[in-house]
């Protein structure tokens, strides 16, 4: 994180100074603001690499704020929530959002989450690769063939554009929706229902062990993240 | 007013009248002397058709002012005065031509006719003006009752419109609190004159007549006596009783008794058909103002619930997030602690989770006791479910202990809230690594059994012994044989339980051949057949 730019928004002090101890532990450089408004105008004028955005300000909803920064700035977004906030937390990935944090965290968690934001910030720059290998995984989306260890493994069309959208937005926590839209386009339809049940299956395909994934992690509530390739 | 007409009036006021209407009687006889003396000063010159003619106006005149017995005497006296004084030969009972009797006859006949044809016609108009008054009686008091702005204020207006319409003393409206069964007086109308103290009625009296659709009068004498039990018209009953002073009447709204109209006076209530008629409106009236202050009262009582809830609400989110930011300072600043090498400082981390479990326990007590617990019960697979239960105890030390059985073929799929009942297999799983002793493995079984998932967990531990199964899914409850230092607040299997049991779902315990227990998380399945057609 040597060089970073990152930008906190949070009312309460004593957060702030905790994410700011966290970040400048790893070389961060952190700035604070103490409102939504102050936050934009903030991330407008220094356009950090990385925001840190805690969802109860005083003067406006985090989802605008989230909403506003978006659109003009890719910056990964890390969410500050309360358990118990499952569909905020949905409301403000779906509006932009790259990750939340539930409080109260420890440093490392935190620490971990904006390493993997950072990481893949940066990829997402690049040309993505054809053939990808993780975990003993080996994905050509190019040629549509999937192998572990050397053995093919066949999915079935929506598990291939389920695996595809995974990939496409490794180490990023996508909502149920958001996979949802990108997988079958259609809105209409029971599909969305069965997404879950496709994840199994695919899990039960790509994962050593389905009880204990490695690649498709579920956010409770909220939706699932693919491992962060690289 | 006409003496004829009153059929209610006691004696004294007969005599009243009569002493009214004497006067009056001798006023016409008066008109008649001069208008007799008028004729005979002209009678030289005048037919006998117009004499009659002058008499029959008067007649006619009395009859309209005064009624039907004042006309006929004064057609009477119009006879005599018209035979004595204008036909030859002008004096005595005797007349100079016999044609003149037929002229005296027709002239008596067709006084009286029309006098009693002036009267009928004249009661007809009386009771069309009475009909009259009871319609805008009504229609004020349906007025009143929908204008009221408060519905107590429309049971007050039924009330006074009711008793001053039929000019009693008092009139009562008691409504039944439909929780506690008491009477309340929600409207009421005394004359000045009256002391409505005197009309006290018990609310065993009230109830009785609401139960059994009754009416209830109390004589002169002061004797109670119930009547019309059960009957469609109780109140005709109660009205058609001799010598009530004062009475109850059940208010019927949709076939239900929703109240008690009590009518009293300072002498007997006497009402004659079309008042009766209009105490049967007026009733339906004074009901349906009842029924309103009820439906007024319940609205305001589940506005008063849904505030409570609200405050609760804001309390739970309020007390949740101000203790997040400290919480959260503490870990932080214990782990910058401990990374600058002091050991110790893990301790607080580690109490400051569970500081943070216990408040999220008692606050997610509070909202499954309250019912508020949001559900978003989706299509879900076990795989899913155990995966996050292992990642959620990924940090707890004996998370290897954990052996995870899958044995269908393909995913097994239940219809729950994922959030919730991760929570509960979490508790479960956590509850039998605290109880079982260090090594020994926790299984976790998934399977379908009939209509449910079924994920039992099941532990080497000591098992709950008989006497406490029943207590073990209390909040606060701890198993008499754990230790005073073992971690938790006795929350975890209350809060699974309710957890489960919110989404249609539920925990069972059994004892675990062996030794141990089992404990199982129910949830509603989905079948899977059906899930994986459309797309695969």
């Amino acid at each position: 994180m040597e060089g970073v730019t990152a930008l906190v928004i949070d009312d309460e002090p004593q957060i702030r100074r905790v994410v700011r101890n966290a970040l400048e532990a790893e070389g961060a450089r952190v700035i604070e603001a103490e409102t939504g408004r102050e936050g934009i105008d903030r991330a407008a004028a220094e356009l950090p690499a990385l925001i840190v955005l805690d969802l109860g300000l005083p003067d406006m909803e985090g989802i605008r704020v989230c909403t506003e920064i978006r659109k003009w700035s890719a910056a990964p977004i890390i969410v500050l929530s309360a358990r118990h906030a499952e569909r905020e937390k949905v409301a403000l990935l779906d509006a932009g959002a790259d990750d939340y944090v539930t409080k109260p965290f420890s440093p490392p968690e935190l620490r971990a989450r904006a390493r993997a934001q950072l990481r893949r910030a940066r990829l997402a720059g690049g040309q993505a690769d054809a053939v990808v290998e993780v975990d003993g995984l080996r994905i050509d989306l190019a040629g549509r063939t999937l192998q572990r260890d050397g053995t093919d493994i066949h999915l079935t069309p929506t598990e291939w554009d389920l695996l595809r959208t995974f990939v496409r937005h490794a180490g990023r926590t996508l909502t149920h929706r958001q996979i949802f839209r990108e997988v079958w386009r259609d809105p209409a339809g029971d599909a969305q229902a069965y997404l879950r049940v496709h994840v199994a299956n695919l899990r039960r395909k790509i994962e050593r062990d389905p009880v204990r994934p490695q690649l498709i992690i579920t956010e409770p509530g909220v939706g699932y993240r693919f491992r962060a390739i690289g | 007013m006409a003496t004829d007409s009153a059929p209610s009036a006691d004696g004294a006021r007969r005599r009243g009248a009569l002493a009214r209407a004497a006067p009056a009687g001798l006023l016409w006889v008066a008109a008649v002397a001069a208008v007799t003396a008028g004729l005979v000063a002209l009678r030289g010159a005048l037919d006998k058709a117009h004499i009659a003619l002058v008499y029959l106006l008067v007649v006619l005149a009395a009859s309209a002012r005064r009624g039907r017995r004042v006309g006929v005497a004064l057609a009477i006296l119009c006879f005599f005065c018209f035979e004595i004084f204008l036909l030859p030969p002008y004096h005595g009972l005797a007349l100079q031509a016999p044609a003149d009797w037929l002229v005296l006859a027709a002239f008596l006949s067709t006084s009286v006719v029309a006098a009693q044809l002036l009267d009928r016609a004249r009661r007809e108009a009386a009771a069309a003006q009475r009909r009259a008054q009871e319609i805008e009686h009504l229609s004020r008091l349906g007025a009143e009752t929908l204008n009221a702005g408060r519905a107590e204020d429309a049971v007050e207006a039924a009330a006074r419109v009711i008793r001053s319409t039929l000019g009693l003393g008092w009139c009562g409206i008691h409504q039944r609190d439909p929780g506690t069964g008491a009477f309340r007086l929600v409207g009421a109308a005394a004359r000045p004159d009256f002391d409505p103290a005197s009309e006290a009625w018990t609310d065993a009296i009230l109830a009785y007549v609401v139960e059994h659709r009754a009416a209830a009068v109390r004589r002169l004498d002061g004797a109670l006596h119930v009547v019309g039990v059960g009957e469609e018209a109780a109140g005709a009953v109660a009205l058609a009783q001799p010598d009530a002073r004062s009475m109850l009447l059940p208010l019927g709204v949709r076939g239900s008794v929703v109240g008690v109209l009590a009518l009293a006076d300072d002498r007997p209530i006497l009402l004659d058909a079309a008042q009766q008629r209009f105490v049967d409106a007026l009733g339906y009236y004074a009901a349906l103002a009842v029924e309103r202050v009820r439906l007024a009262a319940e609205a305001e009582h589940a506005e008063a619930l849904r505030h409570a809830e609200r405050l609760k609400d804001a309390l739970l989110a309020a007390v949740s997030h101000d203790l997040r930011t400290p919480l959260t300072t503490i870990k932080a600043l214990a782990h910058e602690i401990r990374e600058g090498g002091d050991e110790r400082a893990a301790i607080i981390e580690v109490e400051a989770d569970r500081l943070n479990r216990l408040v999220a326990d008692l606050l997610d007590l509070s909202r499954l006791q309250a019912g508020a617990l949001p559900l978003n019960p989706e299509l879900h697979a076990a795989d899913d479910l155990l995966g996050a239960a292992l990642d959620r105890l990924a940090g707890t030390p004996r998370v290897g202990d954990v052996r995870v059985e899958l044995d269908a073929a393909e995913p097994l799929i239940g219809r729950f809230d994922f959030v919730h009942s991760l929570r509960a297999l979490v508790n479960l799983i956590e509850n039998a690594l605290k109880y079982s002793p260090a090594g020994s493995p926790v299984e976790v079984v998934a399977r379908r059994e009939g209509d449910d998932v079924v994920f039992s967990v099941l532990d080497r531990g000591a098992g709950i012994p008989a006497s406490a199964v029943d207590r073990i899914f209390e909040p606060f409850f701890r198993g008499p044989d754990v230790a005073p230092d073992t971690a938790g607040a006795g929350l975890g299997l209350a809060i699974a339980r309710r957890l489960a049991e919110a989404q249609g779902g539920t925990i069972r315990y059994a004892p675990r051949p062996g030794g141990g227990s089992i404990f199982s998380l129910h949830l509603p399945a989905a079948d899977a057949a059906s899930v994986c057609a459309p797309s695969s």
